[in-house]
C-alpha cells in the first residue's frame, strides 16, 4: 500500500468531516452559534402561558431576537413567569415594551411577540416587562364566542 | 554467569478447567544442549512451552528461567528475560503486515538502536543464515509454510538469544524442509552455545538432534534421557510412544460400556 | 425453575464480568504514553476503518437522503407543507439517521472487519510473538484501532447528514420542483446547530466508542479458531448494534425529551 497515497486519503477524509460539520454549522442550521455571546436575561408575567415552552423563539416584528429559557409559575403573582434570553445585539427593547404569546400559523407552535414601545430607556438584564398579553386558549375563545353570541 | 540448568521446573502443577495438565512437574533443561521435549498429543507439550516462556503462569511451584522464578517478575523484567531468549511457533506467525525483511528487523528495531545501515547488515546476515537472503521483499502471503518457518526463525534468531524455544518445528513439513530445519537447528545451537528447546512428535528427526529427551505423559515427566537410552528402554509407556504402537498404556479405544451393551437389535 | 433463575442469574453475573474485563483491556490498551510510531500506525488504522468506509457512507447517505425526500414531500403534501421538506430531512438526519445509520453500517464493515482481523492475529500466534518480543498487542495492535474507530465515525456521520441533505435537496428541489430558497431556508430555522446537530455529533461519538470497544475486545478474547473468529465477527455486529439502538433511545429522551 503506497504509503503516499494512504496518508493523503487520510487527511482527505478528516477535512472532508471538518468540512461537513462546518457545512451543518453555517448552510443547514443557519449558524444561530452567535446567540450565546453576550446575551442578556429578561422575564414577563403572563396570565396563561399554555403551549410556550422551553426555546420557543421570541421575536420581534418576526424577526427572532432570543428563545425562551424556562416557563415557571411565580408564587408571589400567582401568573406565569417566561424567563427569555435575548441576543447582545438587540439592545434597543425600550422598557415599556409588550410582549405577547402567539401563534406560529393555524396549528403552529407558540413563541413569543414583542412590540417595542416608545420609552428612551432600555431594557437590560434582569428587567421584567409588565405589558403582556396572554395566550389564546381555545376554550375560552368559544366561551368568548358564545357568550357575545348569547348576548345578541 | 554460566547456569547449568538454564530451564528449572519445580513442583509445577497447571489446570485447565478442573482438568490436571501437569501436577508436580520436575525437570530441568541444561545450558547449551539440545533437548527435545515429546509426549502424546494431550500431554501439555505446548502448555510447558507457554509456561517457560511465561505466557501462562503455573498454579503451583515454580519455573526458574536464567535462575530467576518468572511468575515473580513485573512486566519489565519480564520482558528483559524475553529479550534473551527467541520462540519459532508452530505456524510461524510472521507479521502479515509487514516484508520478509521487516519481520527478521522488527525485534531489532524495538529493542536496538541501530544505524539504517546496521540493520540492514544485520538482517541480510540471519536471512543468509537461514537460507532466504534472496526472498526479502517477499510478503509472508508469499513464501511457501517451509520457507515462512524460516523467516521465523531468522527473526526468533535475530537478538543473538541465549535460548530458543520450537513448537513443533517439523509439523507437516515435506522431508526436504524437515532436513533444511534439522541441520539449521544443529547448527545454530553448537555455532553461538544456544540452548534449544523443542516440542515436537516427530521421533525420527527431534531424536536426531536432540541431546537430551524428556517424555511427557499423564501429566508428569515420564522418562529423562538421552534419545539412545530411550529407544532402549523396557518402559511400556515409553515403548508405545518411541516404537509407535497403537495400543499399550494409552489405549486405543475411548472409554466407553462393552459393545455389546451398545448395539441395537435387541440381540442378547 | 430454580434451575432457570440460576442460569439466569449465573448469566447475567458472567456477562457483567465480561463487562469489567473488556473494561480493564481497555483502559490497559489505551491509557499509555503515546510515542511518534505510534502516530504512523493510527494513521495507518485511520485508512483501514475510515477512509475504506466511505464509499459506504456516501452511497448510502445519498440514497437515504433521496428517499427522505422523496417520502417527506409525498406527506407533507398533503398537508399543503411541501416547502417544510429542507427541514424535515435536515432534522431527521441530523438528530437521528446519520448518527445511528451510519453507526450501523460502521459496525458491520468496520467492526467486523477489526475483530475478524485481530481475531485472525491471535489464532495464528501473532499477538503471542509481539508478546515474546516484548511488545504489549494491546499497546501496539488493539489501540491504534480504537482510536481510529473513535476519530472516524463521528467524521463519517457529519459527511453522512451532509450528503443526505443533499440527496433530500437533488430530490425535492430539481425534481420534485420545491423552491430551493425553501428547502434551505426552512432549514436553517428550524435545525439550530448546538441542540441538532452537536446532540447528533454527541451519539456519534457515544457510538464510535461502543462499537470500537467491543470490536477489539471480541477480537482480542475471541477463541483461536475460525469458528471462534467468525463468532466474534458476529458477536461484534450483534451486540454493536444492539447497544446503538438503545443507546439512541436513551440519548434522544436526555436530549429531544425535554423539548415536547
Amino acid at each position: 500500500m503506497n504509503k503516499r497515497w494512504l496518508e493523503l486519503s487520510v487527511g482527505l477524509m478528516m477535512v472532508a468531516g471538518v468540512a461537513a460539520l462546518v457545512a451543518l454549522a453555517l448552510q443547514v442550521s443557519g449558524g444561530n452559534m452567535s446567540r450565546n455571546a453576550q446575551s442578556y436575561a429578561i422575564s414577563a408575567l403572563f396570565e396563561n402561558a399554555a403551549g410556550l415552552g422551553p426555546k420557543a423563539k421570541v421575536t420581534m416584528a418576526g424577526v427572532t431576537v432570543g428563545e425562551v429559557v424556562s416557563v415557571a409559575i411565580d408564587p408571589n403573582a400567582l401568573m406565569a413567569v417566561v424567563n427569555m434570553e435575548i441576543y447582545g445585539q438587540v439592545d434597543y427593547l425600550s422598557i415599556d415594551s409588550s410582549a405577547s404569546i402567539l401563534t406560529a400559523g393555524l396549528l403552529g407552535e407558540k413563541y413569543v411577540g414583542l412590540t417595542v414601545g416608545a420609552e428612551e430607556e432600555v431594557l437590560v438584564d434582569g428587567d421584567v416587562i409588565e405589558d403582556t398579553q396572554s395566550a389564546l386558549v381555545l376554550e375560552e375563545l368559544i366561551g368568548q364566542f358564545l357568550l357575545n353570541f348569547g348576548d345578541n | 554467569m554460566a547456569i547449568d540448568d538454564i530451564i528449572n521446573i519445580q513442583n509445577v502443577s497447571f489446570y485447565r478447567d478442573d482438568r490436571a495438565i501437569f501436577k508436580n512437574l520436575n525437570c530441568a533443561i541444561s545450558t547449551g544442549k539440545i533437548t527435545a521435549i515429546m509426549g502424546p498429543s494431550g500431554s501439555g507439550k505446548t502448555t510447558l512451552l507457554r509456561l517457560i516462556g511465561g505466557q501462562l503462569n503455573p498454579h503451583e511451584g515454580q519455573i526458574r528461567l536464567f535462575d530467576q522464578d518468572i511468575a515473580a517478575l513485573n512486566r519489565k523484567q519480564l520482558n528483559q528475560i524475553r529479550a534473551r531468549m527467541g520462540v519459532l511457533f508452530q505456524s510461524g506467525a510472521l507479521f502479515t503486515d509487514l516484508s520478509v525483511f521487516e519481520n527478521v528487523a522488527f525485534p531489532l528495531r524495538e529493542h536496538m538502536h541501530l544505524s539504517a545501515d546496521e540493520l540492514y547488515n544485520k538482517v541480510l546476515l540471519k536471512l543468509e543464515a537461514v537460507g532466504l537472503r534472496g526472498a526479502r521483499d517477499l510478503m509472508p502471503s508469499q513464501l511457501s509454510g517451509g520457507m515462512a518457518r524460516r523467516v521465523a526463525l531468522a527473526r526468533a534468531v535475530a537478538m543473538e538469544p541465549e535460548l530458543i524455544l520450537y513448537d513443533e518445528p517439523f509439523a507437516g513439513q515435506d522431508p526436504i524442509a524437515m532436513a533444511v530445519l534439522q541441520r539449521l537447528i544443529k547448527d545454530l545451537n553448537s555455532a553461538t552455545n544456544l540452548t534449544s528447546v523443542l516440542v515436537s512428535h516427530d521421533i525420527a528427526e527431534a531424536c536426531a538432534i536432540a541431546d537430551q529427551v524428556i517424555l511427557l505423559g499423564e501429566g508428569r515427566v515420564l522418562v529423562q534421557d538421552t534419545p539412545a537410552a530411550l529407544h532402549a528402554s523396557n518402559d511400556p509407556a515409553v515403548k508405545q510412544f518411541i516404537h509407535g504402537e497403537a495400543d499399550g498404556v494409552i489405549p486405543f479405544h475411548f472409554a466407553a460400556p462393552a459393545l455389546q451393551q451398545e448395539l441395537r437389535g435387541g440381540s442378547e | 425453575m430454580i434451575n432457570l433463575i440460576a442460569d439466569l442469574g449465573s448469566g447475567l453475573l458472567g456477562k457483567l464480568v465480561r463487562i469489567g474485563q473488556a473494561l480493564l483491556m481497555l483502559l490497559q490498551a489505551t491509557i499509555v504514553r503515546p510515542k511518534a510510531s505510534s502516530f504512523s500506525r493510527l494513521i495507518q488504522q485511520l485508512y483501514a476503518v475510515g477512509v475504506q468506509s466511505l464509499i459506504i457512507i456516501l452511497v448510502s447517505a445519498l440514497f437515504i437522503g433521496m428517499v427522505l425526500g422523496l417520502q417527506g414531500y409525498t406527506l407533507l403534501a398533503a398537508y399543503g407543507t411541501e416547502q417544510a421538506v429542507g427541514q424535515m430531512v435536515a432534522l431527521t438526519l441530523v438528530r437521528e439517521l446519520s448518527p445511528v445509520v451510519a453507526a450501523l453500517l460502521f459496525a458491520g464493515r468496520a467492526g467486523s472487519a477489526l475483530t475478524a482481523e485481530i481475531g485472525l492475529m491471535k489464532a495464528t500466534e501473532q499477538l503471542a510473538s509481539l508478546e515474546m518480543f516484548g511488545v504489549d498487542p494491546l499497546h501496539r495492535i488493539v489501540a491504534p484501532r480504537f482510536w481510529a474507530g473513535i476519530i472516524s465515525l463521528p467524521l463519517l456521520v457529519a459527511i453522512f447528514s451532509l450528503v443526505g441533505i443533499y440527496g433530500g435537496h437533488l430530490v425535492a428541489v430539481d425534481w420534485l420542483g420545491v423552491y430551493s430558497g425553501s428547502y434551505w431556508g426552512n432549514m436553517q430555522q428550524a435545525v439550530d446547530f448546538n441542540g441538532d446537530v452537536l446532540n447528533g455529533m454527541v451519539k456519534a461519538l457515544v457510538f464510535a466508542f461502543l462499537i470500537s470497544w467491543t470490536a477489539v475486545y471480541q477480537g482480542y478474547t475471541c477463541v483461536p479458531t475460525s469458528q471462534g473468529i467468525s463468532a466474534a465477527t458476529t458477536r461484534t455486529v450483534v451486540y454493536s448494534s444492539l447497544a446503538i439502538l438503545g443507546f439512541d433511545f436513551i440519548l434522544t429522551a436526555l436530549m429531544f425529551g425535554g423539548t415536547v
